[in-house]
């Protein structure tokens, strides 16, 4: 296949979280945000006068002071945001918008926080004095009382405070407007996204996985113009005269913000179609419906809480229905199996995955390829090994069928 | 070769009063590797009879009483023949007294041990309630008993079931079968351990949450109640654990998770909610409705049991004269906290009492030998709660208080529905390891507040390797210990699971910290270095 | 035929020495419990028998097998209460 014009540019944009992009809106006047967790609703740190940006560490291989402070047994991801904040990868942030929702990264958000207690010390972290960390309460029921609670948890410490340190216009209108623009950029990475559906796909998983990356942490309004552009360009690219991939997989799991785990699992001949893990797509890129006569901030809480898959989740139907979720998903992209994907020390995921290991191909009849990793793969020698193990079981499967 | 003088006098001492600290040598009295004893130790007359008479056959007898009265030795017997966590368990809970015990005297050894006996009975009634009512003893047929048993996960706190408590009874699910056999004995829980992760868990979530979920692998899990309560307290392992109870338990759930942002003032109508949708829940499984009269009754009791801890703490940080030793403190606490108000611990604290009283009356300086008055802050090894005896008799290291028993501290307002559901939702938010291990951080560096009003200059700082949550703030701790000129030891061990950081691993540690950084000399060096790799 | 001789013990003397034998019975109950006690035969019988045949037992135990446990998707509802 043809190049993406902007492929590269794309992925120059990840190599920093102070991007051109993030540099651009900062010099206009914007505000920065931070975030690290699909339950702190992008769409609302994208209001008008300030940005989101979804923290990732790239290329940190080695978290020597974060491992200090956080010792060496918790997950990589976190050590290593916390590692490129000390090493004033942050700096440019003007607030944190944190979530209690995982320990590890509420940790590395908590030693973000000026605390202003008696009993330790703060760390100044983040360089930059009118820098904040506000933290809310996500539930982890999908009922009325966890929408009302989210969405006042919302109000408070995301609206308001945004609205007491930077005067940003909180009104529905301005709300309004953020999720228009955040429809847009879910319009046009779904309509990217969905030529993964195709029988021979004009996207490969990786470059799907750079463009969702970008438009995550790159000012939507800086990062759209691209985003069009692609989305046209796409109209007109032409597949390889062969598929160059043995079989298609959904790839699911805990953090993953690695395009190059991507690339991995597709140099062992799996096309990745579609991406369930916190940083894809699947859940991120549904655009967000406001009811005729509703408040958009009750639309937003609704929004997010009903569409992630975390396993999180905690009632009885919902865990159930999650793997579900994941059947429907492999048969809408015709995968041909799935891969589950946890981050070494990510406890929800560790057990979601041997759930998701035996009910997917037990009830559902996926094959399932069951991996932990890290979250800069070091040790990719061996996970090739594993998927191209996958690879072959899944080619003698469809062999067997008459596929 | 010069005859060795026997000095008569002194053995006479010995004999009548017990050896003295120091002169005690109780690591000799162990046999090499098992943790048994050659001998079990001489406390003097009037404390060894106190052993033998009103804590080994007191104990024994009412151990055999307690299963008569609870269900019966038919359902005890295939309880114990049906389930390992039980069988291999209840067995050795004299030489957790023991262990517990060792070189204790006088009025502390008594105090202590009417905390034991507590948790005693209290088991055994978990245990026979689970096995009169378990389908699986009874050929799947489900008895009256059954349909009376409400079960839910150990973090949920017992008093949420007090609206339904005369009629129904409610037991948590691995309050027995993991919590208690870690302590008891510490082989049990490995193997719970090994069969979740032969089903492809890895070994590096929460320890304590693989063998909650292993009980379930392995099929040990009694089937004992129509329905489950499952929380998300007191980590991200304990929330993932249900995704694994609820698929082989198979039964109607109900999640009761609380906020984790505890100090939030908005979360607690949250909160509150959550516990009212629970009740309704319950209602609507077991037919019968909320009591409120019940839950106020029961409450009550609770806040009594509250108020004697009060008073039990003001006597161990204002004096000496506090009669219980640092494992039955925790153990006792944490237990009857979480697990709620029952009879068992009003009667041990009417004993108690009378003990803490006549020692503050009369002085009596419980723990003589005190070199240094130690926090315990963080979660501790289950199969090494005992540690604080052996640090006490080797060093003179004397546990006051620790992080688990603090974590409750609250009396629940029952003059208004208002007030007391306000209460029950901060309690069941502080609930175990929420408020300080794996909670804020506000609440996790309380740790310097309390060692003053305990009056400790020492801590001991448990380093849970597999806790995310404690992990997360570990270089914190160190720069604060560093700045404040705190002696702290770090003592490394993964909750029940004893083959991660062995019992003398741990020990390695306290004695090279007391010997390099200290500079003291052990009050008992038969204690510094042995080997009970395969005691319970 | 000899005429047996009568027992001229009293009620008192056939009470006493019940009460000497049952005192002596428990004193030697007591002294075989506190040699139990004190050298910890509870204990050793317990980790050297009693553990490992109630070990054996379990590790042979018969079990079902956990993975092959039903996961109905649509089982159960939401449980969720208007309060």
């Amino acid at each position: 296949m043809k190049d993406l014009k902007h492929l590269i540019y794309f992925e120059n944009l990840l190599q920093e979280a102070n991007n051109e992009l993030v540099q651009k809106a900062r010099a206009d006047g914007k505000y920065a945000l931070g975030y690290t967790c699909y339950f702190m609703p992008e769409v609302l740190l994208d209001l008008p006068g300030c940005f989101s940006v979804r923290l990732r560490a790239p290329r940190c291989t080695s978290p020597d002071i974060a491992t200090y402070y956080m010792s060496a047994r918790v997950c990589h991801y976190g050590r290593s945001l916390f590692e490129r904040a000390l090493e004033g990868g942050y700096n440019f942030m003007d607030a944190q918008m944190a979530t209690e929702t995982c320990t590890v990264t509420c940790r590395f958000q908590e030693h973000l926080q000026q605390k202003k207690l008696d009993s330790v010390a703060d760390m100044k972290v983040i360089q930059n004095d009118n820098f904040f960390c506000e933290f809310i309460d996500v539930p982890f029921k999908k009922t009325e009382n966890s929408y009302l609670h989210y969405k006042e948890q919302l109000k408070y410490h995301v609206l308001d405070k945004l609205h007491e340190h930077f005067g940003i216009d909180v009104s529905d209108e301005a709300v309004m407007k953020a999720i228009e623009q955040h429809n847009e950029v879910c319009r046009l990475i779904n309509e990217i996204g969905d030529y993964r559906k195709l029988d021979n796909p004009t996207i490969t998983g990786y470059e799907f996985h750079v463009i969702q990356l970008v438009s995550e942490v790159c000012p939507k309004e800086l990062i759209l113009p691209y985003l069009r552009e692609t989305a046209e360009e796409m109209k007109t690219r032409e597949p390889d005269d062969r598929w160059p991939f043995r079989c298609k997989v959904v790839l699911a799991g805990s953090e993953n913000d690695d395009p190059d785990f991507t690339k991995l699992i597709e140099s062992c001949g799996a096309e990745v179609v579609a991406d369930r893990y916190c940083y894809g797509a699947v859940e991120s890129r549904i655009p967000i419906t406001v009811k005729e006569g509703q408040e958009p901030l009750d639309a937003i809480a609704r929004h997010y809480l009903d569409t992630s898959n975390c396993p999180r989740f905690m009632p009885q139907d919902v865990m159930r229905e999650r793997k579900q979720r994941l059947a429907k998903l492999v048969k809408d992209y015709k995968a041909d199996g799935l891969i589950v994907a946890s981050n070494k020390f990510c406890e929800y995921w560790s057990y979601e995955r041997v759930i998701d290991t035996v009910v997917m191909k037990r009830d559902f009849g996926i094959p399932v390829c069951s991996i932990e990793k890290e979250y800069i793969n070091s040790a990719s020698g061996q996970l090739r090994t594993r998927f191209q193990a996958f690879v072959e079981s899944v080619e003698i499967k469809k062999i067997q069928e008459g596929k | 070769m010069a005859k060795k003088k026997v000095d008569i006098k002194k053995l006479a001492r010995d004999f009548w009063l017990g050896k003295p600290h120091g002169e005690r040598r109780l690591g000799e009295l162990y046999e090499d590797k098992t943790g048994l004893y050659k001998h079990r130790e001489w406390r003097g007359v009037k404390d060894t009879m106190y052993y033998f008479y009103m804590i080994w056959l007191y104990n024994y007898i009412f151990m055999v009483r307690d299963i008569m009265k609870m269900g019966g030795p038919i359902n005890f017997a295939k309880g114990v023949w049906r389930y390992r966590w039980v069988g291999q368990t209840y067995l050795p809970v004299l030489h957790w007294f023991d262990r517990g015990m060792e070189g204790m005297r006088g009025e502390a050894l008594r105090a202590s041990s009417w905390h034991y006996r507590g948790m005693v009975n209290e088991t055994i009634r978990q245990f026979q309630r689970m096995f009169a009512a378990d389908t699986k003893l009874h050929g799947g047929k489900k008895n009256d008993l059954w349909y009376h048993t409400m079960a839910h996960n150990e973090t949920v706190w017992g008093g949420i079931f007090y609206p339904w408590s005369d009629h129904f009874d409610n037991v948590a699910m691995e309050m027995i079968p993991y919590f208690v056999t870690c302590h008891v004995n510490s082989h049990t829980v490995h193997n719970y351990i090994d069969a979740i992760q032969s089903i492809g868990l890895p070994g590096d979530p929460c320890p304590m949450c693989q063998a909650e979920s292993g009980l379930f692998v392995q099929d040990d899990m009694p089937d004992y109640a129509p329905f489950m309560i499952t929380s998300n307290e007191a980590c991200d392992a304990s929330v993932a654990t249900s995704i694994l109870q609820d698929w082989f338990y198979d039964k109607p759930l109900f999640a009761m998770p609380q906020p984790m942002q505890f100090d939030d003032p908005l979360v607690h109508k949250h909160c509150r909610r959550e516990i009212e949708e629970c009740w309704k829940f319950i209602e609507e499984q077991t037919g019968v409705p909320f009591n409120w009269d019940q839950l106020v009754k029961k409450l009550r009791q609770q806040n009594e049991l509250q108020e004697f801890e009060r008073e039990k703490w003001e006597v161990a940080a204002k004096t000496p004269y506090y009669p219980i030793n640092g494992v039955a403190q925790a153990l006792y606490r944490i237990y009857y906290s979480q697990d709620g108000d029952r009879d068992i611990w009003h009667f041990c604290d009417k004993k108690v009492r009378k003990i803490l009283e006549k020692c503050v009356s009369k002085k009596i300086n419980t723990f003589p030998k005190t070199r240094h008055r130690v926090i315990a802050w963080s979660c501790a090894p289950l199969y090494y709660s005992h540690w604080c005896t052996w640090a006490y008799n080797c060093w003179g290291l004397n546990v006051i208080i620790n992080m688990d028993s603090l974590m409750f501290d609250m009396s629940i307002r029952t003059d208004t529905y208002d007030h007391c559901l306000d209460d029950m939702a901060t309690y069941h938010m502080w609930a175990p390891m929420r408020r300080m291990a794996v909670g804020g951080m506000h609440h996790i560096f309380e740790l310097w507040e309390y060692m003053e009003k305990f009056n400790c200059d020492f801590v001991m700082m448990y380093d849970q390797l597999q806790c995310k949550g404690m992990q997360g703030v570990h270089g914190l701790f160190e720069d604060e210990f560093r700045s404040r000129n705190i002696p702290a030891i770090w003592m490394p061990h993964a909750l029940p699971d004893s083959r991660t950081v062995s019992r003398a691993e741990i020990r390695r540690i306290v004695n090279d910290y007391m010997t390099t950084v200290m500079h003291e000399e052990p009050l008992d060096p038969s204690l510094l270095d042995f080997d009970d790799s395969m005691g319970w | 035929m000899k005429k047996r001789k009568s027992c001229k013990c009293t009620l008192g003397h056939k009470l006493g020495r019940l009460a000497l034998k049952l005192l002596g019975l428990v004193l030697l109950a007591n002294a075989a419990l506190f040699a139990v006690f004190f050298f910890d035969l509870d204990g050793k019988l317990l980790f050297n028998v009693v553990e490992p045949l109630l070990k054996k037992h379990y590790d042979n135990m018969d079990r079902k097998d956990t993975l092959k446990a039903p996961y109905d998707m649509d089982k159960y509802p939401s449980y969720e209460y208007e309060v």
